[in-house]
């Protein structure tokens, strides 16, 4: 039998029961639908939380005093006994594939310019952060390269926290007070927006060093290095590592790089989609039942018919193939409604709720058509193997 | 003229056996959706009161102070593990002690340091605190005893480790009263921590606690990571809230510089997040449902199509079209109630294995979700039968009858 | 030819053994008018369709065109009825869906042939049966013995050799019946082989070669006109 031939014969009986085709298709359509936007959102989560971390860049390792224990966090940040210092962000700077090296210090304490006052977040760091977290200057200039260990004391304001103490003027030049400690406003930072829910904004950054004199702290909380693109990051690894113990005499800081973190981050993110759509596929097996029960009607219905093409001369695997094609077209033609109305819904959803992120996975897409297919295919074995095995003379007795 | 309902429901399910392989199809279809509502709702649930549970073993009428604050937002990384430019002190934490609203308080410090006895050794998670951080916690001792009752700022060198420390430095040996080295100081052991002291970040058999006295002049600081407050009862919590926060403020020179949260609002944030979710879960598997009244829907109309002659029959004999319509209809509702049933059923035997499997996990389905999967099952089969009931009704007797 | 030896066909119902055709040897040469007769379940449409290879044997032998054909494979049967014998039924078993035209294409496109080799055949089998004006319409739109002139033209489109029919007159009215009888004995004067089970004893007199069945046995044979 030709393939067209074999097309016309299927869609001809499936446009005859339009009202049942349709609806088995339905059935199908909105467990796709309900797959791809799931996926969809999963997805557009999936990307916004990878773009929010790679914004600062994937070649980023970070040191964190402390090894880390089995449960995962480094214990440096309860105050170790051996702490990262300045001087340690300095010896990796020599290192040759370190591009940029900022050493970290994150407090909390309370602001003033003039009459107004905000307690906000505290950072101290180095010259090179803007450059390793792709951050901007939004006016006058970042830190500058003062000797590391006595740096003046000037600060460099996020937006927010320009707007609360600033408004309307400007802040470049201006004094103000952390802590009663007197510094100098040199530049204001481009908004960086928030981080999964932390205001990036609300923060003024001041160097590393007064950072440690004003919390009354010896240890950094974390060096970050950005490394050349070039160097694999083993190699990074071992770099810092070895600088390190050679300083410390022994192997004591816990190093994170920027890959491991997205890498887990990423599988963790997959696996949330995968389960969010397989709660939805549930639907797809129901839709899959609509077939397998439509087919079994269809099949009844019509045996005279199935007894008729073999006594025409049509062998098992014709009839067999014949009611398969009908089952895997319904699945299709569902799956593919069940794809436009997903991706429509997805793009709804975005038009209505831009903060939520969507966005439709074409692997996905492809998989979903192929799911639905698969699923006549399986869903249509049974039914077509029993109108294959009829009895072509009961089969033409029947009434 | 009225049919007898006992009727109604004879004929509806003889026209279902009458077609035992399809009838099947849709009750699977049916229990399908039902049970994934289910047992998924009971996942939810079990992951609600699984979190729940572990903050309420963090302790009773529990409210923590922080050292910072941020306008931000209430709580962010450096209110969690930033630094301060003023200390929460010991003298804080005893302050405390003076407002009636107060039971007990725990003052805490946390820091590791590399623990040794004779040639074993390894790095360790210490907990300064005090006598009622055992009783703050729910925690139990196994052997021994916990700190004693002292004056906060006295330090003396005793410690309470955990058990997995004790087997890691001691192996079979006995524990009490012996020495250990943590830093460069030395420690008498003199309890170990029951196994069921668990919570969540530390845990608490993988740490040694010592007196946080002891542990500022180990870690070489003044200043304490937080402090646990126990109010004297529920009602207290709020009081005892609003004095820490007042008093704190009054301590530092006016200046509000500590982030205060009671556990009731982390516990009702996680309550209402894993609710939430549970109902996002439940109402995705819902779905499934409409999948399977939309092929019920489907089947009743092939029935009402297939049985053309005989409906007309009934129209014949005198039937009414509100009596056709009640037949059709009580089949789809009989096939919907049956199958959702049989899903409830496959459900709660899911959630049962789940139990069985997952101890921890108290995966019970929501009566909610039960009722709602039920009652959505039996509505989806009314709505979407409505369509062929109604054809069925208007079917002309005559044609009916001379078709075939 | 073909050449039927010691056929049994049985049945199991239940522990009971129906013996449908019990030891029915036969021999039926190219172009024969032959009509089967006898009541109701004495194993007439069990013959035929052992003779249309729609069933086969218990026991016993048959050859067609000197081949033995009991011993085929499916598929290789279900060939054989499709190039060699054509099926006529009462019931017609046309599918609604499909237009006469389309129901009388189907053995071709069955056969695998291309919409271009098709067409002719189709058109010259509907001619034959004088259905060109009806090619499009859909067997709800026809008579009954419409229908079966469109059945007819659907059983002779492969130009098979043997035109099996199952009381082809039993739905129709008495002058459509004789109309399609008419038709059969025309396409057998063409070299044909004609095969017709019929309740008519009219009809069934009109055979050259007349055969009547009781109990799953021949039990009285005629020749010659009648
Ligand atoms: N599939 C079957 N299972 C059991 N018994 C069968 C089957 N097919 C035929 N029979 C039996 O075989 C016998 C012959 O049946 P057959 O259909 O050949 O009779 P017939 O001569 O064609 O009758 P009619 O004139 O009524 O069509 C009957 O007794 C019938 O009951
Ligand atoms: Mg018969």
């Amino acid at each position: 039998m030709r393939v067209r031939d074999f097309l016309n014969l299927t869609g001809s009986s499936l446009i005859a029961h339009r009202m049942r085709s349709f609806l088995t298709a339905l059935g199908i359509a909105v467990g796709i639908a309900a797959v791809v936007l799931l996926t969809s959102i999963g997805e557009g989560v999936h990307q916004f939380v990878l773009s929010e971390f790679t914004q600062f860049g994937t070649t980023l390792v970070g040191i964190n005093p402390g090894k880390a224990t089995t449960a995962g966090t480094s214990m440096g940040m309860f105050g170790t006994e051996r702490p990262l210092t300045i001087e340690d962000a300095q010896a990796l700077k020599r290192l040759p594939f370190a591009r940029a090296v900022v050493p970290f210090v994150q407090g909390n304490a309370e602001v003033e310019a003039g009459n107004r006052r905000r307690r906000t977040t505290v950072y101290g760091a180095g010259p090179d952060m803007p450059d390793a977290f792709s951050m901007k200057v939004k006016s006058g200039r970042f830190l500058p390269e003062d000797d590391p260990t006595a740096p003046r004391a000037f600060a460099v304001l996020g937006s927010k926290l320009r707007q609360e103490l600033f408004a309307g003027s400007s802040p470049l030049g201006q004094r103000i007070t952390i802590s009663g400690n007197r510094y100098r406003v040199i530049g204001v930072m481009e908004s960086k927006g928030t981080l999964l829910g932390f205001d990036l904004d609300d923060t003024v950054y001041i160097p590393a060093a007064r950072a440690l004199n004003l919390f009354n702290n010896d240890t950094l909380f974390e060096i970050d290095v950005m490394y050349d693109e070039d160097t694999p990051v083993e190699k990074v690894v071992k770099g810092i590592k070895d600088t390190l113990k050679a300083r410390h005499g022994r192997d004591d800081v816990t190093i994170t790089t920027q890959q491991q973190m997205l890498d887990v981050l990423g599988s963790v993110l997959d696996i949330l989609t995968f389960a969010v759509a397989a709660i939805g596929g549930i639907s797809l097996l129901v839709g899959a039942i609509g077939i397998v029960t439509i087919m079994t009607i269809a099949i009844n219905e019509r045996t005279n018919e199935i007894g008729l093409l073999r006594a025409l001369g049509a062998r098992e695997g014709q009839v067999l193939r014949l009611f398969l094609g009908e089952a895997i077209v319904l699945a299709a033609v569902g799956g593919l409604s069940g794809l436009a109305l997903g991706v429509g819904m997805a793009t709804l959803l975005h038009a209505a709720l831009p903060a939520l992120p969507v966005q439709v996975p074409v692997t996905y897409v492809v998989l979903a058509e192929a799911v639905a297919v698969a699923i006549g295919l399986v869903s249509g074995v049974f039914p077509a193997y029993r109108a294959a095995k009829m009895d072509p003379v009961e089969a033409l007795r029947a009434e | 003229m009225a049919l007898h309902n006992i009727d109604v429901l004879r004929f509806s399910w003889r026209a279902l056996r009458g077609f035992p392989s399809r009838t099947l199809l849709m009750l699977i279809a049916m229990a399908i959706g039902v049970s994934a509502v289910v047992l998924l709702t009971s996942l939810g649930e079990g992951a609600r009161r699984y979190v729940t549970g572990e903050f309420a073993s963090l302790g009773t009428n529990l409210v923590i102070v922080f050292p910072g604050r941020s306008e931000t937002a209430g709580i962010n990384p450096s209110t969690m593990m930033g630094e301060t430019p003023r200390d929460l002190t010991l003298e804080d934490a005893q302050a405390l002690l003076r407002d009636r609203s107060i039971r007990r308080i725990a003052p805490i410090n946390v820091g590791s340091a590399v623990v040794s006895r004779q040639n074993r050794s390894r790095e360790v998670v210490i907990l300064g605190s005090n006598h009622d951080l055992l009783t703050i916690r729910h925690w139990q001792v196994g052997q021994g005893r916990f700190l004693p009752q002292a004056d906060l700022d006295r330090a003396s060198p005793v410690a309470v480790i955990g058990s997995k420390i004790r087997d890691e430095l001691f192996a079979a040996k006995r524990a009490l009263g012996e020495w250990i080295r943590i830093g460069d100081r030395r420690f008498r052991v003199i309890g170990v921590m029951g196994s069921e002291g668990r919570s969540i970040g530390v845990d608490v058999q993988e740490s040694i606690i010592i007196p946080v006295a002891s542990a500022q002049q180990l870690f070489n600081t003044a200043s304490l990571f937080r402090i646990l407050v126990e109010a004297k009862n529920r009602d207290a919590i709020e009081t005892a809230k609003q004095f820490v926060i007042a008093l704190l403020q009054e301590r530092h020179q006016g200046e509000r510089d500590v982030t205060v949260i009671t556990q009731d609002a982390v516990l009702q944030t996680f309550d209402r997040i894993l609710g939430a979710l549970t109902y996002a879960v439940g109402g995705i598997a819902a779905i499934s449902l409409a999948v399977a009244g939309i092929l019920i829907m489907n089947v009743m109309l092939v029935a009402v199509s297939q049985r053309t002659a005989e409906i007309g029959l009934l129209k014949a004999l005198g039937a009414a079209p509100q009596q056709i319509l009640l037949l059709i209809l009580t089949e789809a509702v009989m096939l919907s109630a049956i199958g959702a049933t049989a899903g409830l059923l496959l459900g709660q035997v899911g959630s049962y294995f789940i139990r069985v499997s997952f101890p921890l996990l108290p995966a019970y389905a929501p009566a909610w979700a039960s009722t709602a999967a039920l009652t959505v099952a039996l509505i989806t089969g009314l709505v979407f039968s409505l369509l062929p009931a109604r054809r069925a009704a208007r079917l002309d007797p005559v044609l009916a009858l001379s078709r075939r | 030819m073909i050449e039927l030896a010691g056929i049994h066909r049985d049945f199991q119902v239940g522990d009971q053994t129906v013996h449908a055709l019990d030891d029915v040897s036969l021999i039926i040469g190219d172009g024969e008018y032959l009509s089967i007769m006898g009541p109701s379940g004495s194993g007439k449409s069990t013959l035929l369709n052992l003779i249309g290879l729609l069933d086969r044997p218990s026991s016993g032998r048959y050859h067609l065109n000197g081949q033995d054909v009991t011993s085929l494979s499916d598929i290789a049967q279900a060939e054989v009825r499709n190039r060699e014998i054509g099926f006529v039924f009462q019931m017609f078993h046309l599918i609604p869906r499909l237009t006469a035209a389309e129901n009388v294409e189907l053995p071709l496109i069955i056969l695998g042939l291309s919409p271009e080799q098709r067409q002719p055949k189709v058109a010259a089998a509907l001619e034959e049966l004088h259905m060109t004006d009806r090619s499009h319409h859909k067997p709800e739109q026809l008579s009954g013995g419409q229908r079966q002139r469109v059945a007819i033209a659907r059983a002779i489109v492969t130009e098979p050799k043997v035109l099996l029919a199952d009381e082809p007159t039993g739905n129709l009215d008495h002058n459509s019946g004789k109309a399609v009888i008419a038709i059969l004995e025309t396409l057998n004067q063409r070299g044909i082989t004609l095969i017709m089970v019929t309740h008519d004893t009219e009809m069934g007199q009109r055979a050259r070669r007349r055969l009547r069945m009781v109990d799953g046995r021949i039990s009285n044979e005629q020749n010659g006109a009648a």
